[in-house]
């Protein structure tokens, strides 16, 4: 198994430049509409001096009263009239920026390689699509325009400190070497414990989620004490997460907030000597102490939302990540001259194992029936994958038309091969959609008779809306039948001339599958089909059978020649057909 | 990470609530840890209340010490401001540590109680509620619910503060006082309408938020389809459009939550205007003295904190009402199948389980084959035969009625594996052998008798590997083969397999049906099939239509007497 890449930092950071500089203009005047809300911010505490100045030389009047209180109300009112204004832009911009990456994650995930794809596994991808866009979320929409403003208002207050008194304000520093070792050394710590935490409640999702959906097995196995006791075991460890964390706040909140007290302390303290030696007014001072508590909320705002903002660079990282996947398949190529699939001493093994498909040579008819089969194991499905182009062989070669399949595009080969497999999923959406996945401009008809084609049409027609009705996880519930029989109809309509059906109808019973197959051969009058099937009646139905063992063809035939051939297909033939006993 | 001294959550019973009402529910809850609610409200009021006093001690600073010129003073009240610097940041230490440990016995006692439950109701909850919001109250509601647990304290603090500034306001100004103590409220009240619009365009936004995520999941878990067939484009303009659906709620988030957030700055600003104004006249006429102006507008800016603290309590009461609420919806579910009276024990060996319905007898010791043209048909035999069924009538062990016989019993001896039975997440020996019987010759036996050995090569670990969350990483035969071995290590007195082979290729189907009449040996084993190399190693077969047994026989006899058989097995009508 290979893994999806996770960007580098420097990809990273390149990645979060181009989205700011996209958005230069909004950001620019966001960040400006916070300034100006920040300076108004300030000016109360400024006029707070002031009446104290007037107060400690007695020459407060009325008329002084009202002038400074107007400027107080109004500097409040600016506020928060600019506060208002600032964050709604910075809301607005953040659902702007998070909906374009999460567009552009899906893109990149959408361009995937299908070999990448099978490789990786989906696991991986879901994770980064759910919990990392998440994350993600989060931290563009609240943490770093949080973290933005945070310095822009420590910057600002700090000016105002220091264009107040320099000579005051510098006890204001106190709180900094004591904080930035506080953090630094929290930040060390904690954030891997809240990486946990994440991992942790995704168990208990996942585990959750498997009980919930496994209801009747463990009713019937008697599995409820284990499910429980695995939840139990998920909370724990859910609990144990959380502590962690907890005690690293335990220990850096108490020294921020001392340095936040000392700080203040420290610069009453300072600024109250320097008026005692003449040095200050008593309303500079008191501005100046005002100024310090006011800048401990912004400050302590920058340094919380760190871990937010490391977390969400590491989900960044995975998400970038995957853009970098490229595929290697060809934008424009050769167009296969004509449709002969034709396999030549191909081999192909899994890693480092053993040749799983070994020194296979085939040509395929083109308009043959063609049926593979053979043992588990014994390399039929591979083979599958390798006519259909999704797997290139470690040695020989597989040409349509010509033409090596790895060098045709991905839509031409779509338009001359495709692969169904036992695989089924049913996309969320109506039952048309799911049918015309890769046709959505084909008509009604269309859809209809590929369903017909199928066998499918008459339950289509029964469900609750009929080809309107919604399916998927939130819909219409299909039967896992049901849901192969959509699959199938999904390629009819795609109309490739050779189909490559593995163990396409295994999930109907058995008198279904071959009615399907009958109706279905009727549509595909003409189209190369290769089945690789377990039940036999398909191969009896074929034009040719190939009996695979081991990863070599060993027998190659029609039916009729098969049977006479008396080998291993005619033994299992004769037991099928009950004919032994 | 090391295990810490903390008295393990959670609990191993996590008690039986009441499930009369969300505020029942709530109450009950906070009962279980009121010692620790009670804790946390001490530190929240003395958190909140310290960085009250701060300003006065701030006050006195300017008044003793600088005004006054005394440096000793000055000092003095350096240095208490200092203390309660301390304090604030003590109390707000504890007061934090006990909010999430609050919230922690609040939420993962929910999310117990809902786990216990969902592992004992068996499908009637299913039935009734979607699995997806089954995961999403876990994840989601129970944190909800513990949400206000972790806000109480800090709203015990809020009440207290305002009290104490009231009072200290009262102490030198009545009419200062008074517009506190009644402001206060006040602001809370008209801050309170701002919510509604913004929760309203909250819920619409995870709404469409939420669809988007499901659209996103279900897009990777197709993936390989989508990449195979093809209709990429048609996905990606699908998604952007519910994307930019989602940008707008977001958008229209924007305004009210800024509002709001403004809002909670503003309506304090005017109780900041008034306070300062009054004070300063008070100033002028020498009633008040500089310092105590200082501490007045101290005050009326920290007022932000506890209005804001009283805003976040009431959503998150809110909250956590709609949370119970969603957990009381699961909570209430009862299981479809339940012990009523039991009369009688499981016999060590029995003679025949017995269907009245469909005419169906099992004897013990024999392999017995269902078969029917249309698999629906077999379904409410099999749900009666093993007790999955309300309705019981006519199913009896022995003669005595099987629903009066213990479920568990029941569930041990007569196992049923359904069509795509599920296989859970874990160490590939331990999902054979869920029930602690590890005895590595046995798994070998039964892996053999599903012809599944390969499958042990092919994985690296063997026995000790993972199986994926649904055994997602196995193809559909190796995950049928892995299913029928579990169902063999049961060794049940009665095993009925639906379809076991329906989805493996001949040649290993055959090995199955050989080696599965060997394990089972001397056993009762029912297969509900239509395929000829099952049936053809059973000791009789039933052919049921439209739920009852119309003929019954050995396979040959079937097969030579029966036309409708024939055609359904042997498929002779179409050949």
């Amino acid at each position: 198994m290979s893994t999806l890449p996770i960007a580098t930092f420097a990809e990273v950071r390149a990645y979060a430049r181009t989205l700011m500089v996209r958005h230069r203009g909004s950001l620019a005047l966001m960040l400006s509409l916070y300034a100006l809300a920040a300076v108004a911010a300030l000016v109360p505490a400024y006029v707070i001096g002031l009446l104290t100045n007037d107060a400690t030389s007695h020459a407060l009047t009325s008329n002084r009263i009202v002038d400074l209180l107007d400027v107080l109300a109004s500097s409040s009112l600016a506020y928060g009239v600019l506060s208002f204004l600032a964050r709604r832009r910075s809301y607005i911009l953040g659902e702007r920026v998070f909906a374009e990456l999460r567009g552009s994650f899906l893109l990149s995930v959408l361009n995937l390689p299908l070999l990448v794809v099978e490789n990786a596994g989906t696991g991986d991808l879901l994770s980064r699509t759910t919990s990392d866009v998440e994350a993600m979320s989060r931290t563009v929409r609240f943490a770093l325009p949080e973290w933005l403003v945070a310095i822009i208002q420590t910057l600002l207050t700090f000016a105002a400190m220091v264009l107040v008194s320099p000579l005051a304000s510098l006890a204001s520093l106190v709180s900094l070497p004591i904080l930035f070792f506080a953090t630094r050394y929290y930040l060390r710590y904690a954030t891997p414990g809240y990486r946990r935490e994440r991992i942790s409640y995704a168990s208990l999702a996942g585990t959750v989620a498997e009980t919930a959906e496994g209801a009747r097995t463990i009713d019937a196995l008697q599995l409820g004490d284990r499910q429980n006791r695995r939840i139990e075991a998920n909370l724990r460890e859910n609990f144990y997460a959380e502590m962690y964390t907890l005690l690293m706040r335990m220990v850096w909140f108490p020294i921020s907030e001392s340095a936040f007290a000392l700080a203040v302390a420290a610069t009453l303290g300072w600024s109250g000597l320097l008026v005692l030696h003449h040095v200050l007014s008593v309303g500079a001072a008191t501005t100046v102490t005002l100024y310090v508590v006011q800048i401990n909320d912004p400050l302590d705002r920058l340094v919380s939302w760190l871990d937010e903002l490391q977390m969400g660079q590491s989900s960044l990282a995975r998400l970038v990540g995957v853009s970098g996947v490229h595929d290697s398949r060809p934008l424009t190529g050769p167009e296969p001259a004509d449709e002969e699939l034709r396999l030549h001493n191909v081999r192909y093994a899994y890693g480092e194992g053993r040749d799983v498909v070994n020194d296979v040579s085939l040509v395929i008819r083109p308009g043959e029936r063609l049926a593979i089969v053979g043992p588990s194991g014994a390399g039929k499905s591979t083979l599958g994958r390798l006519l259909a182009g999704t797997d290139v062989p470690r040695a020989g070669t597989v040409t349509l038309g010509g033409a090596t399949l790895s060098d045709l595009p991905l839509t031409t080969l779509r338009r001359h091969v495709l692969l169904v497999t036992q695989e089924h999923h049913i996309f969320l959406g109506t039952v048309r959609d799911n049918v015309a996945l890769a046709q959505p401009d084909a008509s009604e008809e269309e859809v209809c008779s590929a369903l017909d084609a199928v066998d499918a049409l008459a339950w289509v027609r029964h469900l609750p809306e009929g080809l309107n009705t919604e399916l998927g996880t939130t819909g219409h519930d299909l039967s896992p039948a049901q849901a192969q029989q959509v699959a199938l109809a999904r390629i009819v309509l795609a109309n490739p001339h050779t189909l490559i059906l593995d163990e396409a109808t295994a999930l109907l019973d058995p008198r279904a599958a071959r009615h399907l197959e009958r109706s279905l051969s009727a549509v595909l009058e003409g189209r190369t089909v290769i089945a690789i099937a377990h039940r036999l009646h398909t191969a009896h139905d074929a034009d040719r059978v190939c009996v695979m063992e081991e990863g070599r063809i060993t027998e190659l035939g029609s039916h009729d020649e098969l049977l006479s051939l008396n080998g291993s297909y005619a033994a299992l033939w004769r037991s099928w057909r009950h004919e032994t006993s | 990470m090391p295990h810490l001294p903390y008295r393990e959550l959670p609990d191993a019973n996590p008690g039986t609530p009441p499930t009369r009402s969300p505020s029942h529910y709530l109450a009950w809850l906070a009962r279980q840890q009121r010692g620790l609610l009670s804790l946390n409200a001490v530190f929240g009021i003395g958190w909140m209340v310290s960085q009250a006093l701060v300003w006065a001690a701030v006050g006195e600073a300017i008044d003793a010490g600088l005004v006054h010129h005394s440096p000793r003073a000055l000092l003095t009240w350096v240095a208490l401001v200092m203390v309660l610097g301390i304090v604030q940041a003590l109390c707000g230490s504890l007061r934090h540590q006990l909010a999430v440990t609050n919230w922690m016995h609040a939420a993962f006692r929910t999310s117990h109680i809902i786990g216990r439950h969902i592992t004992a109701t068996g499908d009637a909850l299913t039935d009734e509620i979607p699995a997806g919001d089954i995961v999403n109250t876990v994840m989601a509601d129970a944190m909800r619910v513990g949400g206000t647990f972790d806000s109480s304290a800090r709203f015990a603090g809020s009440i207290v503060s305002w009290l104490v500034v009231s009072f200290i306001l009262l102490g030198t100004s009545v009419q200062l006082g008074l517009i506190v103590l009644v402001g206060v409220p006040l602001l809370t009240c008209l801050t309170i309408p701002l919510m509604r619009p913004l929760h309203r365009a909250q819920a619409a936004q995870r709404e469409a938020a939420g669809r988007l995520a499901a659209q996103a999941s279900d897009t990777v878990t197709g993936l390989r389809i989508l990449r195979g067939v093809g209709g990429e484009d048609v996905f990606y303009a699908n998604y952007q459009r519910q994307n930019e659906r989602v940008r707008l709620t977001g958008v229209r988030i924007a305004t009210p939550q800024a509002g709001l957030e403004s809002g909670q700055v503003l309506l304090p600003a005017v109780l900041t205007v008034i306070v300062t104004f009054i004070g300063a006249h008070d100033v002028m006429n020498g009633q008040l003295q500089a310092g105590q102006l200082v501490s007045f507008f101290g005050y009326t800016t920290f007022l932000t904190t506890p209005l804001r603290t009283a805003i976040e309590y009431v959503i998150s009461v809110t909250r956590a009402y709609v949370g119970a609420n969603k957990v009381l919806r699961i909570v209430r579910t009862v299981p479809t199948v339940r012990d009523g009276a039991t009369r009688y024990q499981w016999p060590d060996g029995f003679t025949e389980l017995r269907d009245e319905r469909s005419g169906v007898t099992l004897r013990d010791g024999r392999l017995v084959g269902i078969v029917s043209a249309d698999s629906a048909d077999v379904v409410p035999l099999v749900e009666r035969l093993g007790r999955f069924s309300a309705d019981m009538r006519g199913v009896t062990l022995d003669g005595a009625p099987l629903e009066e016989f213990a479920l568990s019993e029941t569930r041990r001896h007569v196992v049923v594996s359904e069509i795509e039975p599920r296989l859970f997440s874990g160490q590939l020996r331990e999902e054979l052998t869920p029930h602690d019987d590890r005895d590595e010759a046995a798994i070998t036996v039964a892996l053999h008798a599903a012809s599944a050995t390969d499958i042990l090569e092919l994985l690296a670990g063997g026995l000790d590997a993972r199986v994926e969350e649904r055994g997602r990483g196995f193809s559909g035969g190796q995950r049928q083969r892995v299913v029928l071995a579990r169902a063999l290590l049961t060794h049940a007195d009665v095993l009925i397999l639906v379809e076991p082979t329906s989805a493996v290729d001949a040649h290993t189907e055959e090995r199955i049906a050989q080696r599965l009449r060997l394990m089972r040996d001397g056993q009762c084993t029912v297969l509900v099939t239509s395929s000829p190399l099952l049936l053809e190693t059973t000791d009789e077969v039933y052919l049921l239509h439209e739920g009852r047994a119309v003929t019954h026989g050995t396979h040959n006899d079937l097969v030579a007497q029966c036309a409708d058989y024939r055609r359904i097995v042997l498929r002779t009508d179409e050949s």
